[in-house]
């Protein structure tokens, strides 16, 4: 079983914490989670994790053994901001990625071909960068980043500007790197992707990490008193109802926190006296966005 | 530094630049460039030498006037055509009266001037010269040899002297420049050497500034298309900033081979043929010293140029920051080309050993004067040691830089990313 390990890492910035005493793991084969709102320090912990950042204090452990340069060997980094060369030829692009990581040759080139056809981009493989269009540079920014076979692999908000069916080969392309055994990365202020994908997540606020741990036991941690609903009518009498917590709207589905376990039963009651139809009643349930909230106790609108 | 990842950028570098039109059309473009500004230059002289003057010379003394018909008829402009005269015999209290007749021939540029020559000269030789152009240098030269033979001739012919004394008083002082070299042979010096002083500095001085800019724009391009992070999860900084420099040198001293080929094959073989005047004495062993130190100049000035271009992340604010480098790359070209004046000066002496001074002024130094073996070696040593310091700092600013965007950097911040430990 391989392992990341992030011990106590600090950087500071002229004077300001970006990222504070921050600890987690990251195990082999699952699929993990750097939640927080843009500036919280996802960007600079992952640079330390890179060796992009020398941090001020604490260390970043491979299988209990510091990392240096050529672990970025092992790497595959797909940035928040992402760059490629626009004058050079696509292929040409992929090949010098990989070579910047030790793969070349034959293989490697078959590879890339491979991936191109993949993502339906075979016949762009001798144009030039600047002439593919935003989404398909990000799919050869994507491909430049899994193209050298990486152990570890960092996303940073892989999907952003990709349609639907691009979004779907990519989730499809990571469970499989994922069934490889590979260790995946997610860096987002996304909650909702982050529950869908992530097997475990850290929780970073301030740079510091606030929670840190397996999803599904965070959630059974913090659901007790919380129910996911669906529904039509009018439920302004709830505000201010002495059983009720807060409420939030998601739109499609409103979180209900109530003040006691008990008082679920009690709420479901009152939902039905007010006659309001429900199409979906889920108690036990809470969304990572609610954890977020709960826990770094800030305006939900900022993340 | 140098590893599999800095070879891999090297490489990148390599295709990127010598494939590009830049670099072929600045290949063919440079030298054509050079050779049409001494062709303008040369032009520009020949023209202004061409130009015919038509002078009126007024004087109050019919021995001046037949000794300077006969003498300004026995010059060379005057025999070309390139010259005419007309005397006129003025009483002196008259002269003034006569030059406003003569107003509007001069204004119009019938005439090129009126030169007075009052008898009362013989003893101070004041000659006056009146024209809408009164600075014309060209044709002073042309007359005043001539006048000034009509007057020693008029001044020693009452004195009873023998034509040999005349003769030694007519003649100008002449000063022939010799050029003393170690070698045992002195040789006359020409203008090959000037010539060759301002070729050579003029194309260090631009093929550094030019190849600086371009990194200057790589690397911000880089940073702006933020393609930086991605190479940075690779290779490190310093790994990033060694393969582009190293790679542009290789383009760029590669350039220059190609631009010194005529130069090389000038002074190693007779296929081209120049005036002995124009020869430069240039040698082989000067070429490849001057190769050798366009390198160093190169990644010296080039990790300046990435480091400038690290600091900020558009191209505006890049050429706005630029200025304290070009000042170090400008100041010591015109050092070297006022050199032509005296290249054993002070100034010149402490330059062509002065950190980054050094690697503009010496190579010019050496055009012209034989320049102490120590103070060649000095100058190297120099040098090296400003490379290495450069690369260092240079390192450290390009480390922290290169991942900065947002809002321009002060000066002052920058000298604190060097504390910095990144």
């Amino acid at each position: 079983m391989h392992v990341l390990e992030v011990r106590d890492l600090v950087k500071r910035f002229n004077g300001i914490t970006a990222v504070d005493n921050a600890s987690f793991q990251v195990q082999q084969n699952s699929v993990f989670g750097l939640i927080g709102r843009n500036g919280a320090g996802k960007t600079t912990t992952i640079r330390m994790m890179l060796n992009i950042y020398m941090p001020d204090s604490g260390e970043v452990l491979f299988n209990g053994s510091k990392i240096g340069q050529n672990f970025k060997d092992s790497v595959g980094y797909l940035p928040e901001e992402r760059g490629l060369y626009k004058k050079m030829k696509v292929i040409d692009m992929l090949l010098f990625l990989a070579e910047l990581k030790g793969k070349k040759g034959r293989e490697i080139e078959r590879k890339a071909n491979n991936y191109l056809e993949r993502f339906e981009l075979g016949n762009r493989k001798n144009s030039k960068v600047e002439d593919l269009s935003k989404g398909n540079q990000q799919k050869i920014q994507f491909i430049g980043t899994i193209l050298h076979d990486p152990e570890f692999l960092i996303f940073d908000e892989p999907f952003s500007g990709l349609d639907p069916i691009n979004t779907n080969l990519l989730k499809e392309i990571i469970l499989e790197e994922k069934e490889k055994g590979k260790m995946i990365i997610f860096s987002t202020h996304l909650m909702e992707f982050a529950e869908k994908m992530c097997d475990h997540i850290a929780m970073i606020d301030h740079g510091k990490i606030i929670l840190n741990g397996a999803l599904s036991e965070i959630k059974k941690k913090y659901a007790n008193k919380n129910v996911s609903i669906n529904y039509e009518g009018d439920i302004s009498f709830l505000k201010n109802h002495p059983i009720i917590e807060s409420i939030e709207d998601f739109g499609n589905t409103t979180g209900i926190r109530v003040k006691q376990v008990e008082q679920i039963q009690e709420l479901l009651g009152l939902l039905v006296k007010h006659n309001i139809v429900i199409n979906k009643f889920i108690a036990d349930e809470i969304s990572l966005h609610e954890i977020f909230v709960l826990l770094a106790g800030k305006d939900t609108n900022n993340v | 530094m140098f590893n599999r990842r800095t070879l891999a950028i090297i490489k990148r570098e390599l295709k990127s630049k010598l494939f590009s039109r830049t670099f072929i059309f600045m290949t063919v473009l440079v030298p054509l460039f050079m050779v049409g500004i001494f062709a303008i230059q040369y032009f520009i002289m020949s023209l202004s030498e061409e130009q015919k003057s038509k002078i009126v010379v007024v004087t109050d003394s019919e021995e001046i006037k037949s000794k300077l018909e006969n003498e300004l008829s026995k010059s060379n402009d005057f025999k070309t055509g390139l010259l005419s005269v007309n005397y006129e015999l003025v009483e002196n209290d008259k002269f003034s009266s006569r030059l406003n007749e003569l107003k509007p021939e001069l204004l119009s540029e019938k005439i090129t001037g009126v030169i007075f020559v009052p008898a009362k000269l013989l003893q101070s030789k004041e000659v006056e010269y009146y024209s809408p152009n009164p600075n014309n240098s060209a044709l002073f030269n042309k007359i005043k040899p001539s006048i000034n033979n009509a007057l020693i001739d008029i001044y020693f012919s009452s004195r009873k002297l023998t034509n040999d004394e005349i003769n030694f008083a007519r003649n100008n002082v002449d000063i022939k420049g010799f050029r003393v070299t170690k070698d045992e042979k002195v040789e006359e010096e020409g203008i090959g050497n000037k010539i060759a002083l301002f070729l050579f500095s003029f194309l260090l001085y631009m093929a550094i500034i030019f190849s600086g800019s371009m990194t200057l724009n790589s690397v911000v391009e880089e940073k702006s298309n933020k393609i930086v992070e991605v190479l940075l999860s690779s290779a490190s900084s310093t790994e990033l900033m060694a393969g582009k420099i190293v790679g542009t040198v290789i383009v760029e001293v590669f350039q220059m081979i190609i631009w010194l080929i005529p130069i090389f094959l000038l002074i190693t073989t007779s296929w081209f043929f120049l005036p002995a005047e124009f020869m430069p004495q240039t040698s082989v062993g000067y070429l490849l010293y001057f190769i050798f130190n366009y390198s160093i100049a190169l990644i010296t000035f080039i990790a300046l140029y990435a480091t400038v271009g690290a600091i900020f992340d558009n191209p505006q604010d890049a050429q706005s920051g630029m200025w304290p480098v070009l000042m170090l790359i400008m100041i010591p070209f015109f050092i070297a080309i006022g050199l032509e004046s005296n290249p054993q000066s002070t100034l010149a002496q402490i330059s062509s050993v002065f950190p980054f001074a050094s690697l503009i002024v010496m190579p010019a130094r050496m055009i012209l004067v034989d320049v102490p073996l120590w103070q060649i070696l000095l100058s190297i040593v120099v040098n090296i040691l400003v490379v290495i310091g450069v690369f260092k700092l240079a390192g450290k600013i390009y480390r922290i830089g290169i991942l900065l965007t947002g809002k321009k950097p002060k000066w002052s911040e920058v000298f604190q990313w060097l504390k910095m430990s990144a």
